[in-house]
């Protein structure tokens, strides 16, 4: 260990110590994000290798990609995949259309748009499980606000979240109603950054409002848009809880999304193996979509 | 609304306006058309709000009375009771509100403290391997933390720290959108204000607790704002590693006072949630633009 006994030395333990600066002040946040957020993708595959249900004799082993194949058999397990794409297929096209509507329509300039913007943050302060609470007794068959509602118009009662044709529809809507205000908040920053020239000119061509959005403000969102399309995605797939305080996944299996499945299987049934190979293929679908999104948002120089 | 404002079409059959006054009623015609837009979308997130909290404060009886047959009653606590309030925080809910706000403090603090150092780290340091660990950082947030609950939860389970605070608290403390909405921040800090303390000879510690902090009071904000948010709406982490009572955070308490009981306790369901919302809501309102940049910065130029 050199003493700084003079100048130099000083300056030269100061530059060793230096070298390693950047890797203390890094040390606390890459740590915590490798152990818990790195090492479970790599246990849950790891996981998946086993298995330890509750019903099997002799506790955990290795059973290769048994696991896999007990996916690919178990008729639930496919249900789950299959709603959880129907779901995906419809509320993700949703959501993002429905926020670019509102991006623009809070983009308008007339007075008192910031008191409506205010407004239309409410939703993002409130959890997804209290907005499921609250919109379950909401449709509620018997007593609900919006049975009530419908009465009073002398419309027909609707089942909502107690019919199978109804149910996911119903789930859709709820999170819709924190979703859809949440992405418009990034197409509004993106539709606050397009240049006014460009929509001048366009405006001077005599273009509509509706023409100057599809022809001009969508394209310039396009990054944007595949941005919120994928993360809407991803964060989609991880949906549990509406369906673990509504629907238990009914009735009759409609809403009975993949990440549910995983819960109920590793969690109620004890079943990690399985539980876990259900979250290794998510992990590796997030993972492709994730990459394609790199790919398709890399900056273009 | 058509027929409130005389079309193109009127003006030429008929009624010749002048040009200045079709402008004129057009543009009437296009903020009334706004207007109820936004006055209707308004509605649809006010009134289911106002309606929680209007039934919170009912009885078991009266609940439903404004519901069937609907009432605008509804909407507003005409005969307000605190029974519900009473009956959760006899269940301990009071409980469950100290432990989340404690979980939330500790979370903002120490959250802060580790994305503002990685941020720092990524915005200002020279080092090798800084663009592969900052695609660590920018991978961890593309990737939902929810899609790992289920092997986070083996993790925490093997370090034997289900049903502890530590198990709630660390694995929520480094969050990739505060790292990187640091990073964006001290990035645009003028070059002059940090060399000048440089060539006197401070640290980069010195340079971080003394230049730096100190003039990033938003991004503090816009990175507390999300990590409180984020801990007080938790509610899969929660329900999956701390299932003791003790341990109780708000969002698993309104779950269970509103699925796991044999009988529907309506008025409880709706004074648990209405506590569980206000809180969060009375945050984002003075802070709101603190937290939309917070958000906006892990999409946009990400």
């Amino acid at each position: 260990m050199p003493r700084p006994d003079h100048h130099g030395a000083a300056m030269l333990t100061r530059v060793r110590i230096e070298r390693w600066t950047p890797y203390m002040f890094l040390a606390p946040a890459i740590l915590l994000l490798i152990v818990f957020r790195y090492i479970p993708i790599l246990l849950g595959f790891e996981e998946s290798l086993f298995t330890n249900a509750l019903s099997q004799v002799g506790g955990r082993r290795f059973v290769g990609l048994d696991n896999f194949l007990l996916l690919y058999e178990d008729p639930v397990v496919w249900q789950s995949f299959q709603v959880t794409l129907v779901f995906s297929l419809v509320v993700n096209p949703l959501q993002v259309g429905l926020a670019l509507l509102l991006a623009e329509l809070i983009n308008q300039r007339v007075p008192g748009i910031a008191v409506f913007r205010a407004i239309y943050l409410v939703p993002l302060a409130i959890s997804i499980n209290v907005t499921a609470i609250a919109w379950g007794l909401a449709l509620d068959p018997n007593y609900g606000l919006i049975n009530g509602v419908l009465r009073t118009l002398g419309l027909p009662r609707q089942p909502f979240l107690i019919h199978p044709s109804q149910a996911l529809w119903s789930i859709i809507g709820i999170i819709s109603w924190i979703g859809v205000p949440y992405w418009s908040l990034f197409f509004l920053a993106g539709l606050q950054g397009i240049s006014s020239d460009v929509l001048e000119s366009a405006h001077v061509d005599g273009a509509s409002s509706l023409r100057t959005f599809i022809s001009i403000k969508l394209p310039l969102l396009r990054r944007v848009i595949a941005f919120v399309l994928v993360t809407d995605t991803v964060t989609n797939f991880t949906l549990f809880a509406p369906v673990y305080l509504l629907t238990r996944g009914g009735p009759q299996l409609s809403t009975h999304l993949v990440m549910y499945e995983a819960w109920r299987r590793g969690l109620v049934y004890g079943d990690i193996g399985i539980a876990s190979a259900i979250i290794s293929v998510l992990v590796i679908v997030v993972i492709i979509f994730v990459a394609v999104e790199f790919i398709v948002l890399r900056p273009q120089h | 609304m058509h027929q409130d404002s005389p079309s193109d079409h009127d003006s030429a059959r008929g009624f010749r306006l002048e040009p200045a006054t079709i402008t004129r009623l057009r543009k009437w015609r296009r903020y009334a058309l706004l207007y109820c837009l936004l006055i209707a979308l308004a509605i649809l997130i006010l009134l289911p709000i106002a309606w929680i909290i209007a039934s919170s404060f009912t009885t078991r009886e009266t609940v439903w009375k404004n519901v069937l047959p609907f009432s605008w009653r509804a909407f507003f606590p005409t005969e307000p009771t605190l029974d519900a309030y009473h009956a959760i925080f006899e269940k301990d809910f009071g409980r469950a509100l100290l432990n989340t706000f404690f979980l939330g403090a500790v979370t903002v603090v120490v959250g802060i403290a580790v994305g503002a150092m990685a941020g720092f780290a990524f915005a200002r340091l020279q080092f090798r391997g800084k663009n592969l660990l900052f695609a660590l950082v920018v991978f961890s947030f593309m990737i939902p933390g929810d899609l790992t609950v289920i092997p986070s939860f083996v993790l925490v389970r093997d370090l034997g720290w289900l049903n502890t605070w530590q198990g709630l608290i660390v694995p929520g403390l480094a969050n990739g959108i505060v790292i990187f909405l640091f990073r964006q921040f001290f990035a645009e800090i003028p070059q002059d204000l940090i060399d000048a303390p440089r060539v006197d000879g401070a640290t980069w510690t010195q340079v971080f607790l003394r230049i730096v902090l100190p003039i990033s009071l938003p991004a503090v904000i816009s990175a507390g704002v999300i990590l409180f948010l984020g801990q007080w709406n938790n509610f899969f982490w929660p329900l999956l590693v701390a299932p003791t009572p003790e341990l109780r955070v708000v969002q698993v308490a309104v779950s269970i006072i509103g699925v796991e009981q044999q009988v529907s306790l309506w008025e409880q369901m709706f004074a648990s949630s209405t506590l569980a919302m206000l809180v969060p809501v009375l945050l984002i309102l003075p802070f709101q633009r603190y937290y939309v940049g917070g958000i906006l910065g892990s999409g946009l130029k990400g």
